[in-house]
């Protein structure tokens, strides 16, 4: 059965064999390159701008400014508070400011260096107390871009029954996604005078929209077409390329191709929001979580982006998989002229994990408990109420990840300089508190296939393989009958991004929805007693091919505006994991050994996919817990910014805890951003094992690991 | 990137006709530094005249100790079994340079040519005493290669002269060399330090290194150094990025050389390289941390080559 066997990822062979076509691989006679001119000012008034040199470059077609521009000229998904050009103002060094469109790439990057601009500074706010105190404004709306909370029971009457509290500050800083395509984008003006963009996205349907806004074109004069994309983790969700492709192909009716390179992608490419968060946690002696609240500030940057979906959904998080009767968390969002932070795997709550994480292992120990067992004790079960008085009815497969790690966790022997650290998550599935819906549909073809038409954006992590699963299943097929036509405007409809871990849980259900629909059909047809797919098409063919559609939108409710109250996700994915370290403590240096990592993932539609997520995901919290940093206006490039390579690849051990889910497809939830979430926190917890030494801020690389280490040789 | 035309000379003397008739050449062997030079517009040929099919550069001579030829890549050296077993120091260093990919393209020419403070094979060739045969029109010479070092970037050398090979000297075998190369990650990063240090006992010593070896205590060299006065006949270290040219610590040297090795002169000589070293604050990088790695990897090296040295005798 197609379902939880081990199938290849159907678009494996392709990428291996170079055929798989991204956006920069596209060409067409008389394309154009742009490239963008980018403020060099963290925050200025743009006083003039001179093009008149740049333009009598051979090979320059057209410089396009603002002004040109026949919509709206902002963007953004939640607020539309950026611009796609800036004229007035510009608020990060990146901040674009006009398109060079040139014979090729080289022209047009030489062509940008004969253009001069001529800025008037303003003092440019560099941290979020100082954006909270400042008179100057970044945008006219002011400088906080939102403030949420998240309040349960009375905090204060929790504390005052509590036999211990633990209050600690942690931090993290601006990381990059750094995948392996950078952003780009190919359009052309199509036979009809419609404009035709081809690009590397997390979304189409969200894409056309703005698009549409500002070209002020009907969106049926657009198509956005994803290309394939190699990895996303949230920075392709906002608009890249594409505003600036398509305002090219628009102005001039030339095919063009824009493409950032690395650098460009490291300076403007949203970052992973840096957060401050002050967080104080009430227990009895026994262990029980009496009271929580936190304190959580973040750098958005110069403009919205996920801005607030990372300030509530790190919020609603921050209590952990754990139930804790009273919650107060209050949780803003400042503007600042450092770069655009957004949407990167998790939305905060890899950053609010590792404070929980830190602050059950600090109060297991002060309690003198073992931290699987403080784990055990608070955790998240069925019929708990979690901190937006939601009470899980269904698929709360937590205590049972702490059951497949514990014979682990108790058999473990520690070794000279070696740690082990414990690391859990829950993590609600796809948007919080508003509807996001997904649809697909189903047609039978001439050459008697299935095909599947879905508006979810394969960037890697598979959906096309688990999709074609889903409906393989439902209909009894297999998966070499089934085709797919992916992220297309033209022939798909809206499935919402790829993000929040959602595709699988709600695509996968509405592709299920389809299946059941046409299975129904087929049984009516004969298909299941032997009549061929190819004959049911003909059958059909003169009448016209009917169209199975499915639909899914997980159940959830509006939050409170006060308190939060509420149903934001319709459920939950869990996930523990135990992480060994070797540390050098003459050096600092820190070494993975080993992780064993448990997810409830509902159901593994398709087991490897769900392993490839936990392993990426392990390697990106060994990037955020031990190198990762973006250093504003210093990292230009991997030659600074480290990621881990294969070799710091810890072993890796899987388990997969199935608490099935009864509206996801086959129980199915996500595992996409839960593979990350408790990495990093169970590192930070294995190095205090092998130490003794408290991590508070992050990354801990060498040097900080390094004077933490002397600080505490000299208190003794 | 600038446009260049690119040559490929079969012999050494066409390669010097070459970039003396052409102007503003420039060789080049794997190129792994060179072209990320020009696409950093560090620098600009308009030749590039490339080494790579010149077969004396690649020779290997295995008599009185090691010839190995400049143009030889990272990855053909870590098969020499010699390299490995007499010459460990830069066996260290080869496995640890770039990833794969890099160690299949880049040289070791170009790699010292190239004299970054960084170059994975600079320590260890220092500490290994090696010659540096170049290669011009007054025909060939020798340098030692402390002398080859100048600065960043810049080599004892005339730009039309070509390195054609390194001559190790063959050590006796109570000798033992190790390098260490510090790192955020296990591949594909430059040295934030590294160090590298070679030992060689007095011949009288033997019997003693053999008593060290079957007692067991290599495992816990430190603590067991008190119980076997080794006597260091000769001492290398040299250390890398915390200067602007890897070099040879000869204070922390002499704190060995000619002296019984112990947990004393041990310590001394950590410190001297850590005085020696001039490390700077970088976004690599800091300055008091370098510092301190000098001390930690100093020590460490020195314990390896002890232990090899050791080992060696069985
Ligand atoms: C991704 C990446 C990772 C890297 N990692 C490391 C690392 O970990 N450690 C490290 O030390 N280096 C590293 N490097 C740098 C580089 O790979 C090495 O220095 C390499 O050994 C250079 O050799 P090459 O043959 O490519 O030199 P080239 O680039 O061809 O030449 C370098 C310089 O030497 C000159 N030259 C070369 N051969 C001769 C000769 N025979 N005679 C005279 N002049 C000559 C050239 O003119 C040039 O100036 C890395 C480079 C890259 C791109």
């Amino acid at each position: 059965m197609p379902i939880s066997t081990q199938i290849d990822k159907i678009d494996a062979y392709d990428k291996v064999l170079g055929k798989a076509k991204y956006a920069s691989d596209f060409y067409m006679e008389g394309m154009l390159v742009g490239a963008l001119l980018r403020s060099t000012r963290p925050h200025a008034h743009i006083k003039r701008i001179d093009v008149s040199k740049a333009y009598s470059l051979e090979g320059v077609v057209r410089i396009i400014q603002a002004k040109d521009i026949p919509g709206e000229n902002s963007f953004g998904i939640i607020r539309k508070d950026q611009p796609l050009l800036c004229d007035k103002k510009v608020r990060f060094i990146g901040d674009p400011i006009l398109i060079v469109l040139a014979v090729t790439e080289k022209v047009a990057k030489e062509a940008l260096r004969l253009i001069e601009v001529e800025y008037e500074d303003i003092e440019p706010i560099l941290t979020p107390s100082d954006s909270e105190r400042s008179p100057i404004l970044i945008h006219e709306s002011g400088n906080l871009l939102t403030h949420k909370k998240v309040i349960k029971g009375n905090v204060e009457k929790g504390f005052s029954e509590s036999d211990i509290i633990v209050e600690n500050t942690y931090i993290t800083t601006w990381l990059d996604h750094a995948y392996i395509e950078t952003e780009s984008g190919f359009g052309y003006m199509d036979g009809n005078g419609r404009i035709v963009i081809y690009s590397s996205t997390q979304n189409v349907h969200y894409k056309r929209k703005e698009i549409s806004r500002i070209l002020a074109l009907p969106e049926e004069k657009i198509r956005v077409v994803q290309a394939t994309t190699g990895g996303g983790f949230g920075g392709k969700l906002d608009m890249t390329i594409e505003g600036y492709v398509a305002l090219s192909v628009y102005l001039t009716g030339k095919p063009i191709l824009i493409r950032y390179s690395r650098e460009e992608s490291f300076l403007v490419s949203t970052k992973r929001h840096p957060l401050y968060i002050h967080y104080t946690t009430g227990a009895k002696k026994n262990g029980t979580l009496c009271a929580v609240k936190v304190s959580i500030i973040g750098d958005t940057g110069p403009y919205a982006s996920y801005g607030e979906t990372v300030c509530l959904r790190a919020a609603i998080h921050a209590t952990g998989p754990y139930e804790v009767e009273n919650v107060y968390v209050d949780s803003k969002m400042f503007y600042t002229n450092n770069p655009i932070s957004g949407a990167m795997r998790g939305f905060g709550v890899p950053q609010i994990a590792f404070a929980h994480e830190t602050q059950m292992d600090i109060l297991a120990e002060s309690l003198n408990l073992d931290p699987l067992y403080i784990r055990m004790k608070n955790g998240l079960k069925r019929g708990s109420k979690t901190a937006t008085s939601q009470i899980l009815e269904e698929s709360v497969g937590y205590l049972e990840t702490l059951e497949r790690i514990k014979p682990f966790w108790l058999e473990r022997k520690k070794g000279k300089d070696r740690g082990f650290g414990l690391g859990s998550m829950f993590y609600g599935m796809g948007n919080t508190g508003i509807t996001n819906p997904s649809w697909a549909e189903l047609k039978l073809s001439s050459d008697g296939k299935v095909v599947l038409y879905t508006g979810v954006c394969d960037i890697g992590q598979g959906s096309d393989t688990v999709l074609a699963q889903i409906v393989c299943e439902t209909l009894g097929i297999d998966v070499s009958k089934i085709e797919i036509v992916r992220a297309d405007t033209d022939y798909t409809k809206d499935a919402g991004s790829t993000s929040a871990s959602r595709q699988t849980y709600i695509s996968g259900k509405a592709a299920y929805e389809a299946a059941l629909k046409l299975r129904s059909f087929l049984e009516r047809e004969g298909f299941y007693s032997g009549k061929k797919l190819k004959d049911i098409f003909e059958k059909y063919k003169d009448m016209g091919m009917p169209v199975f559609d499915g639909f899914f939108d997980p159940p959830t409710t509006k939050l409170d505006p006060e308190t939060s109250s509420g149903k934001p996700y319709a459920t939950y994915a869990f996930a523990t994991h135990m992480t060994e370290v070797a540390v050098d403590s003459s050096t600092g240096y820190v070494k993975v050994l080993k992780v064993h990592a448990a997810h409830d993932v509902g159901k593994a539609i398709n087991i490897q996919n769900v392993k490839g997520q936990i392993y990426g995901g392990i390697a990106m919290g060994i990037g955020f817990a031990l190198m990762e940093e973006f250093v504003p206006g210093k990292t230009k490039s991997f030659n600074t910014y480290y990621i881990p390579t294969s070799l710091d690849m810890p072993e890796v051990d899987v388990f997969i805890v199935e608490s099935e889910e009864p509206t996801g497809p086959f129980g199915a939830k996500g595992v996409g951003e839960p593979a990350l979430i408790p990495s990093a926190a169970s590192i930070a917890n294995a190095i205090y094992d092998a130490t003794g030494v408290r991590i508070f801020e992050l990354p801990c690389d060498m040097e900080k690991l390094k004077l933490l280490l002397e600080r505490k040789r000299e208190r003794g | 990137m600038k446009k260049f035309d690119y040559h490929i000379p079969k012999s050494l003397e066409e390669a010097l006709s070459l970039f003396k008739s052409l102007e503003n050449a420039k060789y080049i062997a794997g190129g792994t530094d060179v072209l990320v030079n020009i696409k950093r517009k560090k620098e600009s040929p308009s030749h590039l005249i490339s080494l790579r099919n010149i077969d004396s550069l690649k020779v290997v001579e295995k008599k009185d100790g090691l010839k190995i030829g400049s143009c030889l890549i990272h990855q053909e050296l870590l098969k020499i079994e010699e390299i490995r077993t007499y010459y460990s120091a830069l066996y260290d260093a080869l496995t640890k340079l770039g990833s794969k990919q890099i160690r299949n393209v880049a040289t070791i020419g170009g790699n010292i040519c190239n004299a970054a403070p960084s170059a994975d094979t600079a320590c260890p060739l220092l500490v290994l005493d090696a010659q540096v045969v170049i290669f011009g029109e007054k025909g060939t010479r020798m340098v030692p290669i402390d002398d080859f070092f100048e600065g960043p970037g810049t080599v004892a050398k005339e730009e039309s002269e070509i390195v054609t090979s390194f001559e190790l000297p063959s050590f006796p075998k109570y000798t033992g060399s190790a390098y260490i190369k510090h790192t955020r990650r296990e591949a594909m990063d430059l040295a934030m330090v590294s160090a590298a240090s070679r030992i060689t006992f007095a011949a009288e010593d033997q019997s003693l290194l053999r008593d060290f070896l079957s007692s067991k205590g290599v495992e816990e060299l430190d603590k067991e150094l008190k119980n076997y006065p080794l006597f260091v006949k000769e001492a290398r270290i040299a250390l890398g990025v915390v200067a602007p040219r890897p070099f040879r610590a000869k204070k922390a040297e002499s704190c060995l050389e000619g002296k019984f090795l112990n947990e004393e002169t041990l310590r001394e000589a950590c410190e001297k390289a850590a005085e020696e070293a001039q490390p700077r604050d970088t976004i690599r990088g800091e300055a008091w941390y370098r510092r301190e790695m000098v001390k930690v990897l100093t020590k460490r090296t020195i314990l390896l080559s002890v232990k090899r040295a050791i080992e060696m005798c069985s």
